[in-house]
């Protein structure tokens, strides 16, 4: 995956860099907002990563120019603002994902790699498969090895997200955004409870499972 | 700046040299109209004295004849005062009379004239003595009996009165002025020494004594209230900075205890290179306990965010049945693996102008509260409920429990910052939840409550509905 990472801080783009090309991405840097733009705008990228601050010129200016010119490449933003209102400023600026520092990478990379997904056409499936296990998004139904399993809808919805994103790291605060629709961060291992009450309901009495713990980064379905 | 010019700066003395002005100007206008109106008054007077006294001359002169009227002339003449009297012949020589060198004007026409003159002198056989001299104003008439009277006043009177009215006024406006100057020096330095007062204990609070207050007086006066007021508000400062502090210090203390550990693990990792899996084990602790910091640190903003009543920007109208629901939803599985129930009574559809986010997550802090402090008794159901109701114009969001409680006495207490009380001194977290609850409810305009459930805690938030 190509990346453009916009980030006025020369350590931590360093680091970054180092550990995206160690996840096997390739990223381009640009330290200042003028750059920044430039490359954003002459290049294609499959994930655009935009600290907010920059010099030169303001991250947010800069996304809100190249979806002026009708570039959908997707943009996480990184801020050290972290109020809601900040976060909704950035949404609404064009931005497509919201890391507030400081960050764990492994969030910062499970969020690009589901991004990077979420511009490949194909993303409205009205049902998803991984394995023997099938979610079909209209009638609500999801069966394993042709029995069906019952969900509550909050269940439902958690299966969904990480069907969506198969195969991909979902951290437990992405978990928490898209299906809970909260920034918090609950003290308590809230997200595992759920997680935990999933997986007795669709791996349970079957050989091999299809939801992982990825430990220090979140969960993942894959066959 | 020397005492004098200090004092001429101040408002009081200005007033009163204003004030002394427009007093001086305005009582020598009415001065002047006082003397002006008097002197007419006093030369009419005269006028009409002298008209009488030629009159009842002129009687004389008809009725007795010439011998007649020369007694009459020399009998007034005779008598001391302001009177003038002169009677000539009709060539004008004098025949009698109190009155020489007449102007040869006077004696030539009749009507009225003024001029100096000097009266005979005392001896009236020496002539080279003059007599007094003066300013008349006379009448001029011939008699039927073809004598040429002149009959007058000396007004230097009149001009004495004139000059004893301007001294007077001169003594009064010198007194006022002298009065006025003192009153207003003696009022300027009184405020004077007030201010000193107030800018003494500024300085000294300036240079770091809070405890400095302004001397109030028994006068009661603006002054007093003013120095109260400020007192008043010193009170509160010092209050804030005293809290400002215990946070500071609470802060140090729950920033840097974490900071210290994670520095010794970082360092005995680094000694223990030999060992690759403690090392590593040693770096995940390290991270796991730098996201507590984050978390600690986040909370503290979110409060003071909360506190400084951050913008209403993210403020919208909220399902808040919605969001304890959501909450409820989140919450209720990890309630039962802890062997509690979570029970719900949410009245639908509340609504309120809020921030969704911190109501959710003042919500959650009173949950995980009730949750931590959970105490597995045999026989006892741990129970949470959570409710949501309106009344009165008040919106009630409680989370109650069956658990250990809280002491009254340290109700209030738990609700400061980085306060834990000793028994759970043991447990996880910042000692921040319910103050960010605390400050949540504020946000909105309400208020944390922490009640008896008998036995347990019920937490309400109490938001009024608009």
């Amino acid at each position: 995956m190509k990346i453009l990472l916009i980030e006025d801080d020369r350590e931590a783009a360093t680091y970054l860099i180092q550990a995206l090309d160690e996840a096997g991405h390739v990223t381009h840097h640009a330290s200042d907002g003028e750059t920044g733009y430039a490359m954003a705008s002459s290049m294609d990228y499959d994930v655009l990563i935009v600290d907010r601050m920059l010099p030169r010129r303001d991250g947010l200016s800069i996304i809100e120019s190249i979806r002026a010119e009708n570039n959908r490449t997707p943009v996480l933003i990184l801020s050290a603002l972290g109020e809601v209102d900040d976060r909704v400023t950035g949404l609404r600026a064009g931005g497509d994902d919201y890391l507030v520092k400081p960050y764990a990478f492994t969030e910062l990379l499970a969020r690009v790699e589901v991004l990077a997904r979420r511009a490949t056409p194909g993303e409205a499936a009205t049902s998803y498969e991984v394995g023997d296990l099938s979610l079909d998004r209209l009638s609500r139904k999801v069966e394993r090895s042709g029995e069906t399993i019952l969900l509550q809808p909050r269940e439902f919805r958690l299966l969904e997200y990480l069907m969506k994103n198969a195969g991909k790291v979902v951290t437990r605060t992405m978990l928490l955004e898209n299906v809970w629709d909260y920034h918090f961060d609950p003290q308590t291992n809230v997200i595992d409870v759920h997680m935990s009450r999933l997986r007795g309901k669709i791996d349970k009495g079957h050989a091999s499972p299809l939801l992982h713990t990825i430990r220090g980064a979140g969960y993942m379905i894959r066959e | 700046m020397s005492r004098l010019a200090q004092l001429w700066r101040t408002t009081t003395v200005r007033l009163t040299a204003v004030f002394i002005l427009l007093f001086m100007i305005f009582s020598i206008l009415l001065l002047t109209f006082l003397a002006y109106q008097s002197s007419i008054q006093i030369q009419q007077q005269q006028t009409r004295a002298i008209d009488r006294e030629v009159e009842t001359l002129q009687g004389i002169d008809r009725r007795q004849g010439v011998r007649g009227i020369v007694f009459a002339v020399a009998r007034l003449a005779s008598v001391p005062g302001p009177g003038i009297y002169y009677l000539g012949d009709n060539s004008g020589l004098q025949i009698v009379g109190n009155i020489q060198n007449i102007p040869v004007n006077v004696l030539e026409s009749e009507g009225v004239f003024s001029f100096n003159y000097s009266s005979p002198g005392i001896d009236q056989e020496d002539d080279t003595i003059e007599g007094p001299q003066g300013f008349a104003v006379v009448r001029s008439v011939v008699l039927d009996s073809g004598l040429k009277l002149v009959v007058g006043r000396d007004v230097g009177e009149r001009r004495g009165f004139t000059a004893i009215v301007l001294q007077g006024f001169l003594y009064a406006v010198a007194g006022i002025l002298v009065f006025s100057l003192i009153a207003g020096i003696i009022t300027a330095r009184r405020v004077l020494r007030r201010i000193d007062a107030i800018n003494a204990t500024s300085a000294k609070i300036m240079t770091g004594n809070l405890s400095e207050r302004i001397p109030v007086t028994r006068a009661n006066d603006e002054f007093d209230a003013l120095a109260t007021s400020l007192n008043a508000m010193l009170d509160r400062i010092e209050g804030l900075m005293q809290g400002l502090k215990e946070v500071t210090d609470n802060v140090a203390h729950d920033l840097k205890t974490p900071l210290t550990r994670l520095r010794t693990r970082a360092e005995a990792a680094l000694r223990d290179s030999g060992n690759p899996t403690a090392q590593r084990e040693a770096l995940e602790t390290t991270i796991g306990e730098s996201d507590k910091l984050i978390r600690t640190f986040n909370a503290l903003l979110m409060i003071a965010r909360a506190e400084a009543g951050a913008p209403s920007g993210a403020f919208a109208d909220v399902d808040v049945s919605a969001v304890a629901a959501d909450v409820a939803d989140l919450y209720e599985p990890v309630a039962e693996e802890q062997g509690l129930a979570l029970t719900t009574d949410i009245a639908p559809g509340v609504r309120l102008r809020a921030n969704r986010e911190l109501i959710g997550q003042a919500l959650v802090n009173l949950i995980e509260n009730a949750l931590k402090y959970y105490e597995p008794a045999d026989g006892k159901q741990g129970r949470v409920a959570i409710v949501v109701r309106s009344a009165n114009g008040r919106v009630l969001i409680e989370v109650s429990d069956n658990g250990p409680g809280i002491a009254p006495e340290d109700r209030a207490r738990v609700i400061e910052r980085f306060v834990r009380l000793e028994k759970s001194r043991t447990e996880p977290g910042s000692g921040l939840g319910l103050s960010l609850v605390n400050a949540v409810a504020r946000l909105h305009r309400g208020e944390l409550r922490l009640e008896d459930n008998a036995p347990g805690v019920r937490a309400v938030i109490d938001l009024p509905a608009t």
